[in-house]
Order: structure tokens, then C-alpha cells, then sequence
């Protein structure tokens, strides 16, 4: 049987959330992999959080927040800072970077949607499991 | 936080009447998850919303002592309260309740691939099991709410909105962006289904909320901020000058010394007004306005007035000020579809008009006969689903790319009343009404069209991918004359000639232009622009924002009873929202844990939001303090704590991270 990678959707219930609702009402196909959990903002995750992420065997990281429209102050900068800062700690432990991706998504952004979701899993088709370009990195391949 | 009582979990997974079972197999799902660690109770059910499986939830909780309730369905901003209220009913709180949407996030997104979307749903609900294991019981934040609303627009729906809330004892503030009230009613005649007169009806209103002492009215005012949240909304409001100090006597005079002519609005451009102006005669307000996008200040005005030159000022100065408000209607109305150059002729030939000029040419015109550009109309087509019900690929698509495929829903029923008014003025008039469909709907509406064809209107019907054509008439010899031509699917399909002296578009509906309020209230348009109710049955005329509510044409496709409806709805949950002067807050804001703080004051420096955290003494020692009220929930505190002392309730660090790795098991029993 084909291992499917695993997709994590982080998505605002302000922006990326309601994306989906759209994309839902619109009943457009996207692949089942990609798994779908609201939060308020994603400022809330620290850099150890994305690691631990991949660590555990999360292939890919979409974080659909909402951007120049985010409700809170200061919530998309923020966050912007925090993915930046974790890209190079992705590099240390032989992540491929493109694994984590911050989007901006609206409530009604439904092609965005489908076009994110599904570049990231091509992405993940080409590159191979997380774990095992863990294992890569550790043993010096 | 308190001593974690063992977590007893009952998960349901919902059929949603086939919209999730016909993908997911929710029979599977049940069964896997009653492996899983603390699930008592696991079962399915044709409808978890129903009366009945709300029901069964509240059963379980007392017989099996669930505390504990998962709940996998549609979106949760569907029916995630409902079922916080379904376990607060059966004892619990409510905030032990975790909702996952497996429909719009997964039946429906993935039809081809059942076996995908069924280890799916298994996956997100046993994240949501994990979730539910760590939720803590919350109290909601209860602060004071300003008893004042907001109401912005002033057209029929803002103005029986107002009405409304006014007279509940409720502070009103209602700003309309023209100069003048009354929105496009003010411009109808007589209207349907009663035939009343629009201006008298919508006048009587005018009056009541006008001589209201709970309603503030300001014209040419609009909304630039707002910050706050319910019961303490802070908004700045702009109002440009009107030009014209109340009380001045002198207007007629004023406006004939203009030497401006521009084309009047109110109208459709059929006539000219000057620079200098009222809507119409009777109009609220009845002191006139400076037009300040034509005037060029050239003072003939001032011309040969003497003692209230002080009263007149041709400088526009724009003002800003602060409102505090509890509440906001949206009552921002609509603009009709405007034909793009050469649709149907539209702005090719003279000849081709819009519906609502059709209904200001009858205001204006004689009872003799009808003329239009000078020469009197024998023979009159109507084209029905003007910008509506367009089809992409078929229709030419708008400016910003869009077709508005939805029906406009007001435009049939007016193309038969004006219709039969025309037959009624002027018999001889021979009248073609080409349609799609004839949608009239309500109550009272049919009966147009049963006169219409018993008045000789002739009813041609076209298919939306074979559009009527207007042409000129080869035989009129240079007097203007038109040709529509349509295939007639009432005779099956036979081409039809109808030489026409007129061509009237029933022209559709679509929301005004409101984006910038849109960002300052962060309200949610649809894919077809008009703003999104959470519910159209459970919650309508609510937006996911708290606080602010949808009145009229805002929301989609309305005519003025419906308009009215909904707005009367929306004065109702206002109403309800702020008639206590206290309203509730989701308690998903920041908590400390003094135990692991150490006083860093980095949450401090990461908070964006005034007050919302700040270091005090706690016994001795320097402590994060938060303000539930002025925290706005967002969490970069969370991130930014060094001791992972601060977390936010309901959304927690560590149920992310068990939900996080209920996805990236491998020991899931998700393959049957």
C-alpha cells in the first residue's frame, strides 16, 4: 500500500478555516492526506512546535493564516517572524525548508486553497517522507 | 488550573443525512475510536443536531457520567454552540465540549476517495479525543455593555432598524453615507404587492425615527474605525460638511443661482440638478447639499444674499469623531447591475434603458402618452435576468472577473408591475416581456403576472445560453427604432422579431461596495460579494463577528418587505445583545501559571493589546498578571514565554500537541 505523506493545516478560523468551509460548500476535491485543525492565530506556536511537528512524522506544514486581514495586532507579523526564524533550525536537522509554509487564505480564497494544498502535496511525493530525510541527515547521507 | 478529574469521553459521529455518511464510513469510524483510550461512549447517528441526537448526548452524560463530548460533523461554526448548549443542558460545562468538522474539511472535499476520508474523519476525531482529554472547564468573561447601536445605512432597512432598537430603550446612532435618507425606496412609486405609495410608507418611518430621542441621525458620515469588541465597540465616524447650515431659508433661490448642471442621480441621469441640491422635494434632511465633486466654487451662489451668508460655506471639512457602541447593523444596501457597453445595446443605442429608469420616466412622464427621447414609445421590450443568473463562459464576465450567477430575486416581479402599469396608462403601448424564468416568488406576486397575461403582455421565452439579440431595425429607416431577437421557446423554439421603440433591462442586484467596511468590522463577503450570516436558520442575520448584525440587502438579493424582515430581525438580536447593559465573552484568552512564571516580562513585551498583561507583585514575587477583558485571545504571548507559563484557555499548547500527534500516529486503528 502507497504511504500517503501527512499534511498538517493550520488554519485560521478567521482566514484559512473559513477557506475551507468554502471550499467544502463548493464540494472541489483536494487530497485526503491533508488534515485540517482551526487556531485563533498561529503566532501561538513557537519554533519548537513546527520541529516537533516533523519530528513526530508531519511530512508538511501549511499554515494558512489570514494575513494583512488577521483580526489580531501584531498576530501576522508575528508569526511571519517566528516561521522565518524556524527555516534555518529545519535546515539544521536536514528538513527541507519547503516543508513549512506560511499562506495567507481568506474566507473565500478557494482556489488559492486547492492550489496550496496541492502543491504541497506534489512537493511531498517528490521529496519522500520527513522521518526519513531525518534519518538522512543523522547518518551523514 | 484545577485537579483533572479521569476524562469519561462520549464520541459522536454524525451522518449529516447522508452529506457525510455517503463518503465516510461512519460505522467504522465509531467502531475505531472505542479503542481508543477514555472513549465510554462511541456512536453514529443520522442527525446529531436533531432534537433527538442532542438527545441522546445529554442520555449519556447522565447515564454513563460522560465528561467529556466529541462531536465530528459539519463545520464547527455551524453547530459548535448548539452542542455547547446541548451539554450545558445535561449539566455540564459547556467548554468540555470539542467540535470537529469532518464535512466542508472532508466528505465533501474528497467524494472519490471514501476509504481516504474515512481514515480521515478517524484521524481528526481521535485529535479531537485528544483535544478533549486535556479541555478544562471555562467560565465565559462577563463585562458591561454599552446600551447604544450603530446603524450604518440609511435606506429602508437602517431606517426600520433604528425604529426598532429605538424603541427598545436602546441608544441609536444611524450614519448614512449621501446626504440624504430614504436609500433607493425614495426613488420607487408605487410598490409590490400592496401598491402603496414608497415615499409615503418610507416617509412615515422617516418621521418616526427622526423624532425619536433615543435615534441620532448623521448624513454624509461613514465609518473609518472601529476597535473594541461587543458591548464596547469603539468607532470613529467621518462626516463631510453638508455646505448648508440648518436653518437656512433662502434654498430655493441658492440652488436657481448655481449655474452648475450635472445629471441627477436620483433619476438614473434622466434629468439634470444643480451643484447645489436636495434628493427630492420632501426629502430628510430638507436643508440642500453642496455636491463637492462638481462644485467648482465659483460663488454665484452667494449671489444676492445678504443676512445668511454665515449659514453657507463652499469649503468641505471633513470631521472625525469617536462613538462607543455595544452593537452595529449593517444595513449598506445595494447598487444595481450596470449593463456593461453593448450589452443588450445598453450604452450603444439611446434606446435601450434600465428598469429603475423606466420607473422614474413613468414619475415624469405625462399621462398622454409615453415619450422617450422625444418621440413617443408604440411598442416596448422587456429583458428580463440582467446581470443575474449569468452564466461564466456565456456572460461576459465584470471588471474584477466575476459573473453573478445567483437570481436577483426583486427584478420579476417589478418588470410585471411596470408592466401593468404601463397597459393601465397606456393601452395602446404593444408590450414584449422576454424572460428565462418567471420568478415571482411571494406572496401576492403572482398575481402580476396572472394580469400581465391577461393584459395582452406578450411572454417570449428565451434559454440562458441563447441570449436575445437588440439590433436596429433595418426597416426603420434612421428613427431609432430597435430589433430584439430571440428564439421563443413557448413556440418551441421559433425566431421572433420584435420591433421596439424602447428596450427596458430588468437590471439584478449586487451589494454595494463596501470593502473598507468589510476590513474594519472583519464581517465575511460570500464568493458572490453579499456579506455571510453564520446560519441562514440557526443564526440569522448574525455574523461570525459578536455584535455585529445584518440588516437588508447587505446580505443578499432582498425586496423592501424582506428587507424589512431581516431588519427587524437584526434589531431583535441587538436587542437581546445589549437590552441586559452585559454581555458574555468566549473565555479563550491567556492564563498564567504562576508556578511555572518567572517573571520575564517577555508576554508583556510580545503583547500588542493595551493592559492585556502586565508584571505585578504576586506573594513577593514578580508575576505575568492577564485582564481577561482586554486580552484579545490571539496567543503570542504563548510563543514567546520562555517557561511555557502562559497558555491559551480552550486552545492550549499541549492539546495542539496531543492533537498533532494523534494525526501522526501510526498506532491509530484507522484501516478496518
Amino acid at each position: 500500500m502507497e504511504t500517503k505523506p501527512k499534511i498538517l493545516i493550520l488554519a485560521t478560523l478567521s482566514g484559512g478555516y473559513a477557506g475551507a468551509d468554502s471550499v467544502g460548500q463548493l464540494h472541489a476535491n483536494y487530497p485526503s492526506n491533508a488534515y485540517i485543525l482551526p487556531v485563533v492565530c498561529p503566532s501561538m506556536f513557537s519554533e519548537s512546535f513546527y520541529l516537533r511537528a516533523f519530528e513526530r512524522g508531519i511530512d508538511g506544514i501549511l499554515l494558512m493564516y489570514s494575513g494583512t486581514d488577521c483580526p489580531f495586532k501584531g498576530g501576522a507579523e508575528r508569526t511571519a517572524q517566528i516561521v522565518n526564524k524556524t527555516f534555518p533550525l529545519m535546515k539544521e536537522k536536514g528538513i527541507d525548508p519547503r516543508r513549512l509554509r506560511l499562506v495567507a487564505i481568506c474566507t473565500v480564497c478557494t482556489k488559492p486553497f486547492l492550489k496550496e494544498v496541492n502543491q504541497m502535496n506534489d512537493l511531498l511525493r517528490g521529496i519522500g517522507p520527513v522521518k526519513m530525510e531525518m534519518a538522512h541527515a543523522v547518518i551523514g547521507d | 488550573m484545577s485537579e483533572k478529574e479521569e476524562p469519561r469521553v462520549g464520541v459522536y459521529t454524525c451522518h449529516c443525512g447522508g452529506n457525510i455518511s455517503d463518503v465516510v464510513r461512519c460505522e467504522r469510524v465509531m467502531t475505531a475510536l472505542k479503542k481508543l483510550d477514555n472513549v465510554v461512549v462511541s456512536r453514529t447517528d443520522m442527525s446529531m443536531c436533531s432534537d433527538a441526537g442532542q438527545a441522546m448526548v445529554e442520555a449519556d452524560i447522565a447515564e454513563y457520567g460522560l465528561n467529556r463530548i466529541v462531536i465530528g460533523a459539519c463545520s464547527p461554526s455551524l453547530h459548535e454552540q448548539t452542542f455547547r448548549g446541548t451539554v450545558a443542558r445535561a449539566g455540564l460545562n459547556p467548554y468540555l465540549y470539542h467540535h470537529v468538522g469532518i464535512r466542508e474539511q472532508n466528505s465533501w472535499v474528497h467524494k472519490d476517495d471514501r476509504e481516504g476520508a474515512t481514515q480521515k474523519a478517524i484521524r481528526l476525531m481521535a485529535a479531537g479525543i485528544a483535544k478533549a482529554r486535556l479541555l478544562d472547564p471555562l467560565e465565559p468573561i462577563r463585562l458591561s455593555a454599552k446600551r447604544h447601536a450603530l446603524i450604518i445605512g440609511g435606506g429602508i432597512a437602517g431606517l426600520r432598524a433604528a425604529w426598532d432598537i429605538a424603541r427598545r430603550g436602546i441608544q441609536v446612532t444611524l450614519i448614512e453615507k449621501s446626504p440624504f435618507l430614504g436609500g433607493h425606496m425614495a426613488q420607487l412609486e408605487s410598490v409590490f404587492p400592496t401598491g402603496e405609495a414608497a415615499r409615503g410608507t418610507l416617509h412615515d418611518l422617516i418621521d418616526k425615527v427622526t423624532g425619536h430621542p433615543n435615534v441620532t441621525i448623521h448624513t454624509r458620515a461613514e465609518l473609518v474605525g472601529m476597535s473594541g469588541y461587543v458591548g464596547d465597540y469603539q468607532a470613529t465616524i467621518r462626516q463631510q460638511s453638508r455646505g448648508i447650515k440648518e436653518g437656512f431659508t433662502g434654498i430655493d433661490k441658492l440652488i436657481e443661482n448655481c449655474p452648475l448642471e450635472v445629471p441627477d442621480e436620483f433619476n438614473y441621469g434622466l434629468t439634470k440638478r444643480k451643484a447645489i441640491y436636495t434628493a427630492y422635494p420632501g426629502c430628510y434632511p430638507p436643508t440642500p447639499a453642496v455636491d463637492w465633486e462638481n462644485c467648482n466654487k465659483c460663488g454665484d451662489c452667494l449671489k444676492s444674499l445678504n443676512g445668511e451668508r454665515g449659514l453657507i460655506s463652499l469649503e468641505n471639512e471633513p470631521h472625525d469623531f469617536d462613538l462607543t457602541v455595544g452593537a452595529v447593523v449593517v444595513a449598506t444596501g445595494f447598487r444595481l447591475y450596470e449593463p456593461a457597453q453593448g450589452e443588450y445595446g445598453y450604452g450603444e443605442f439611446p434606446e435601450v434603458i434600465t428598469l429603475a429608469q423606466l420607473i422614474r420616466l413613468l414619475a415624469l412622464n405625462g399621462e398622454k402618452e409615453l415619450v422617450w427621447n422625444g418621440r413617443t414609445v408604440h411598442n416596448l421590450a422587456f429583458i428580463h435576468c440582467v446581470g443575474s443568473r449569468q452564466i461564466d463562459g456565456i456572460n461576459e464576465p465584470q471588471p474584477d472577473g466575476q459573473v453573478n450567477n445567483y437570481c436577483s430575486r426583486v427584478c420579476c416581479t417589478a418588470t410585471l408591475h411596470a408592466a401593468n402599469e404601463l397597459r393601465e396608462r397606456f393601452p395602446a403601448i404593444n408590450l414584449y416581456d422576454f424572460y428565462e424564468d418567471i420568478r415571482t416568488y411571494g406572496r401576492g406576486h403572482e398575481e402580476y403576472y396572472t394580469e400581465a397575461s391577461k393584459n395582452m403582455v406578450r411572454f417570449l421565452r428565451f434559454h440562458d445560453d441563447e441570449l436575445p439579440r437588440v439590433t436596429p431595425d433595418p426597416y426603420a429607416n434612421g428613427t431609432g427604432a430597435l430589433l430584439v431577437t430571440a428564439k421563443d421557446y413557448l413556440t418551441w423554439g421559433q425566431e421572433i422579431d420584435a420591433p421596439v421603440d424602447l428596450v427596458v433591462l430588468a437590471t439584478g442586484v449586487m451589494p454595494n461596495p463596501i470593502d473598507d467596511i468589510i476590513k474594519l468590522l472583519k464581517v465575511s463577503p460570500g464568493t458572490d460579494r453579499f456579506l455571510l450570516e453564520v446560519h441562514p436558520k440557526l443564526r440569522p442575520v448574525e455574523t461570525a463577528v459578536p455584535g455585529v448584525v445584518l440588516a437588508g440587502t447587505a446580505q443578499g438579493p432582498m425586496n423592501i418587505q424582506e428587507s424589512c424582515a431581516a431588519a427587524s430581525a437584526a434589531a431583535a438580536k441587538v436587542a437581546v445583545l445589549l437590552g441586559q447593559g452585559r454581555v458574555e465573552l468566549e473565555p479563550f484568552v491567556a492564563h498564567v501559571d504562576p508556578d511555572r512564571c518567572d517573571g520575564t516580562g517577555e508576554c508583556v513585551t510580545v503583547c500588542a493589546y493595551e493592559d492585556a498583561i502586565i508584571l505585578a507583585g504576586v506573594n513577593g514575587a514578580t508575576k505575568a498578571v492577564v485582564t481577561p477583558a482586554n486580552c484579545a485571545g490571539c496567543g503570542s504571548c504563548v510563543s514567546a514565554c520562555p517557561n511555557q507559563a502562559i497558555d491559551l484557555q480552550g486552545w492550549s499548547l499541549s492539546q495542539y500537541e496531543a492533537m498533532l500527534d494523534a494525526i501522526a500516529s501510526d498506532s491509530l486503528p484507522v484501516v478496518a
